[in-house]
């Protein structure tokens, strides 16, 4: 219920926005005869008053259309979303998990020898690869993998292949974030009084490392998570503007600067959608990691 | 340590290694030209298209009455001969007797008589159906006055059309060479609707049909079996190219054959590095800025003449762009065919002689020291407006003129244009191979396109006089007096032209530059040689 309110909300918001921009969806550099115009406005509903346009497009967001896209006149919007949304999601998922693996990793064992050389070293380039922008490495990449090496294509989308690079680079800086989270989570932990406990018991490290220390170290990474996901699986805009991938995360501009009012509204539902979601997953594995929250 | 390193080595090397021969596998198994196209194309529906990169989709899939070679010259299309009536305003075309659609339909009169009706349509809601409004009620039917069937285009028999025109309208064959006058098939479009775009529903009279299409992604099409001229190349693949930049990677990793574009900044290593591949061609268009004459001070021919005195259109072509664009002195364009354009009237004067007359003007209009003109100069939101903008305002302060720079985003940036609300700003027009289409942006009666409200009696009677004159040389003699006229009031400063820089592999064969800028596929083969 709340849901639906946060989103019928963000929906009259950006519907009111859209009409506000300057210019609409059908200005280009050559001007339109105001027959054509009329023609192209009435073809798209845009010559009713704009009370009735909301409410048009209400009812059929109820019936699960977004509508016809303004600019891909021979796509639905919910076809573009179905056609990029695999693709988003393939490469957000691997990032997802790339960025988890590595930032775990590294966090671990820099939070378990803190200050050792090794530490300082994969800290660098944790912070290294915060501070780096996406725009930098991603470019930098193509040049070096694709070009000069001829190990990866430079972009497309062909399968596996060419998710390998660009899923690299979006998952850099996400794993210097977690790594960071992680280890300062561990530094922490590692002094708790029950981790001195369990040691003194006699516990193998390895089992006093997952089962007591990451299940705690790991919740500042697992707030950061929520939007993170959403972010990565609704697609990065530069990752697939660099990498050509046809994906809908270039979608959020593109609608923008067109003018692709039915575009935009879908983009924006999928990714509120989505952010509400994800938050809402990011309780429950609280919940279930930390059992101190269950009764909140 | 060292040896782990030699190790991971060794290891990095081998998964190259096997990434290297699976590329090679999976290129060498498919028979698939791959070509970069700027972007995403709107709509595959020839009457909706509005872009250049879906032209170049639309070329390789339909087949007009008329064509265009490799060189771009036209040619015959779908049509095989044609004649003219002596008033010019009667065109007969013969199709050709093997005309098909790619399910093996004939192509008939009646196909193109559906088609243009259709364009006209207003419900078709097609963005440029005014490209075809010379044929006769075109313009009546579009604004919904008269009836579809009302249009001057009529079959005479299954293999005769003609065409009707509201007046003489000699540069016909050019204008049937857009989108806007393709057939579309009329047995899909009356069963399937709107979904005739779909891949699983299309037909299409060209070289190639339609075979995938995915967003953003690319558009697949395969040689249309029933084609008189069957490709060489079997399956091409257009990819919707995100930026100039991830074209200019693909083509350097060998994943691309062509790409339409790359960065300017990377010119002077391709002429270097990749001469045989470079592709520099100048391409019908000009850039020019435009004054909004009806805005005191502008409404002074004085200032604008002095402003544009001073404008060096060399310096930016040479010094600041740098992209191969070539300076223009005429809003007609010189690479238009049979036509001889009128340079503005200081084009002689040197460059000293040309900042004196300019301060004398800006004196004479009122502007000095203490009371100095200001302008602001309006561009589009690009690292190239910029460039310009800085250095035109450069050229201005020589005269004691303080420019205000504003930039806006490309939409926005014409919108304003449209509405009159900008005192001098840049703007720009890629169009046809005939100096009218240039000229006519100067028309008071042509609407809001006329950016400055530009508004001269003597020149928009030469305009309507050449309008109606059937023969192509006397009608160019008009608008070469019209042009004469209309220079001398400075109502636009005429800046460059721009170039098209592709890269194309050198093993593509039957690719010839042209400066329509435009390609089709079927004219290409690999050569023989690796």
């Amino acid at each position: 219920m709340m849901m639906a309110v946060t989103l019928l909300a963000i929906i009259t918001l950006v519907f009111g926005m859209l009409r506000l921009a300057p210019g609409g969806p059908f200005d280009g550099e050559r001007d339109l005869p105001p027959e054509i115009e009329a023609n192209l406005k009435a073809a798209y509903h845009l010559d009713e008053p704009i009370v009735s346009q909301y409410f048009r497009y209400l009812g059929n967001l109820i019936q699960g259309d977004l509508g016809p896209s303004f600019r891909h006149q021979d796509f639905r919007v919910n076809e573009l979303i179905a056609a990029g949304l695999p693709t988003s999601a393939l490469l957000g998922t691997l990032s997802l998990l790339l960025a988890l693996s590595l930032g775990l990793s590294l966090g671990v064992f820099g939070g378990m020898n803190p200050g050792s050389t090794l530490d300082n070293a994969l800290m660098g380039f944790a912070n290294l690869s915060i501070a780096a922008p996406t725009i930098i490495t991603a470019p930098l990449m193509v040049l070096v993998f694709s070009i000069f090496l001829s190990w990866f294509p430079a972009g497309g989308d062909g399968g596996l292949m060419h998710y390998i690079l660009p899923s690299m680079a979006l998952a850099l800086p996400f794993a210097g974030a977690i790594a960071r989270l992680v280890r300062a989570g561990v530094i922490e932990c590692r002094l708790e009084p029950y981790i001195v406990t369990a040691r003194a018991k006699g516990l193998p490290e390895r089992r006093i490392v997952y089962r007591h220390i990451l299940p705690i170290a790991i919740l500042p990474v697992l707030s950061f998570l929520g939007p993170m996901a959403a972010a990565l699986l609704t697609g990065s805009i530069v990752i697939e503007q660099v990498f050509d991938l046809p994906g809908i995360g270039r979608y959020f501009v593109q609608a923008a600067l067109n003018r692709d009012y039915t575009l935009v509204m879908g983009m924006v539902l999928v990714y509120s959608t989505l952010i509400v979601l994800f938050n809402f997953l990011v309780d429950l594995a609280y919940a279930w990691l930390d059992p101190r929250l269950k009764g909140a | 340590m060292f040896s782990c390193f030699k190790g991971l080595n060794a290891f990095l090397y081998q998964i190259g290694l096997g990434l290297v021969l699976l590329a090679i596998a999976l290129n060498a198994s498919s028979d698939v030209l791959h070509l970069g196209n700027d972007g995403e194309p709107s709509t595959l529906d020839p009457h909706r298209y509005n872009l250049r990169l879906e032209e170049t989709l639309l070329n390789d899939l339909f087949m007009g009455l008329t064509t265009f070679t490799a060189a771009g010259q036209i040619a015959p299309g779908a049509a095989e001969s044609w004649t003219q009536s002596e008033d010019g305003k009667t065109w007969t075309f013969k199709l050709r007797t093997d005309g098909r659609w790619s399910d093996g339909e004939p192509v008939t009169a009646s196909d193109f008589v559906y088609s243009m009706r259709r364009l006209l349509t207003p419900s078709t809601a097609a963005s440029l159906a005014y490209f075809l409004y010379m044929i006769e009620n075109a313009e009546a039917i579009n604004r919904g006055e008269l009836p579809p069937e009302a249009l001057g285009v009529t079959a005479e028999d299954p293999l005769t059309l003609r065409i009707r025109l509201a007046y003489p309208y000699p540069y016909l064959l050019e204008r049937l060479l857009y989108p806007t006058a393709f057939p579309v098939p009329r047995h899909v479009i009356e069963r399937v609707g709107k979904a005739w775009t779909k891949a699983e529903h299309w037909v299409s009279n060209g070289a190639y049909k339609l075979a995938e299409w995915r967003p953003q992604a690319y558009v697949e099409m395969v040689a249309n079996p029933f084609f008189h001229a069957p490709a060489p190349i079997k399956t091409v693949r257009h990819h919707a190219l995100a930026s100039e930049q991830s074209g200019y990677n693909r083509f350097r990793s060998g994943e691309l054959a062509a790409i339409p574009s790359f960065p300017a900044s990377e010119l002077t290593n391709m002429q270097q590095d990749r001469p045989k591949e470079l592709r520099l061609a100048p391409l019908l268009s000009i850039m020019y800025l435009v004054f909004n004459t009806q805005k005191p001070p502008f409404h002074d021919p004085r200032v604008r003449k002095a402003l544009g005195l001073v404008i060096q259109q060399q310096t930016i072509t040479q010094r600041v762009l740098r992209n191969g664009s070539q300076p223009s002195l005429s809003i007609t364009p010189s690479l238009i065919r049979d036509y001889q354009p009128v340079p503005l009237p200081h084009a002689d004067l040197s460059q000293a002689n040309r900042v004196g007359k300019a301060r004398d003007l800006l004196a004479q209009a009122g502007y000095n020291q203490d009371h100095p003109l200001r302008v602001t100069l309006k561009h589009v939101n690009s690292l190239e407006g910029k460039k310009i903008n800085l250095a035109i305002a450069a050229m201005w302060r020589q005269l004691g003129v303080e420019t205000t720079l504003a930039q806006s985003e490309l939409r926005a940036h014409f919108a304003d244009l449209r509405q009159g609300s900008f005192e001098v700003a840049w703007a720009g027009w890629v169009g046809e191979n005939n100096p009218e289409h240039y000229l006519s942006l100067l028309r008071s009666d042509i609407g809001n396109v006329n950016y400055g409200r530009y508004r001269n009696s003597a020149f928009d009677d030469r305009m309507a006089a050449a309008r109606r004159q059937a023969d192509a040389t006397s009608r160019g003699e008009l608008l070469r007096q019209a042009e004469q006229i209309m220079v001398a009031d400075y109502p636009v400063v005429p800046l460059y032209m721009l170039a098209s820089r592709r890269l194309v592999n050198a093993s593509l064969q039957g690719w010839q530059d042209n400066v329509r800028n435009m390609h089709q596929s079927r004219y290409l083969f690999w050569s023989d040689a690796p």
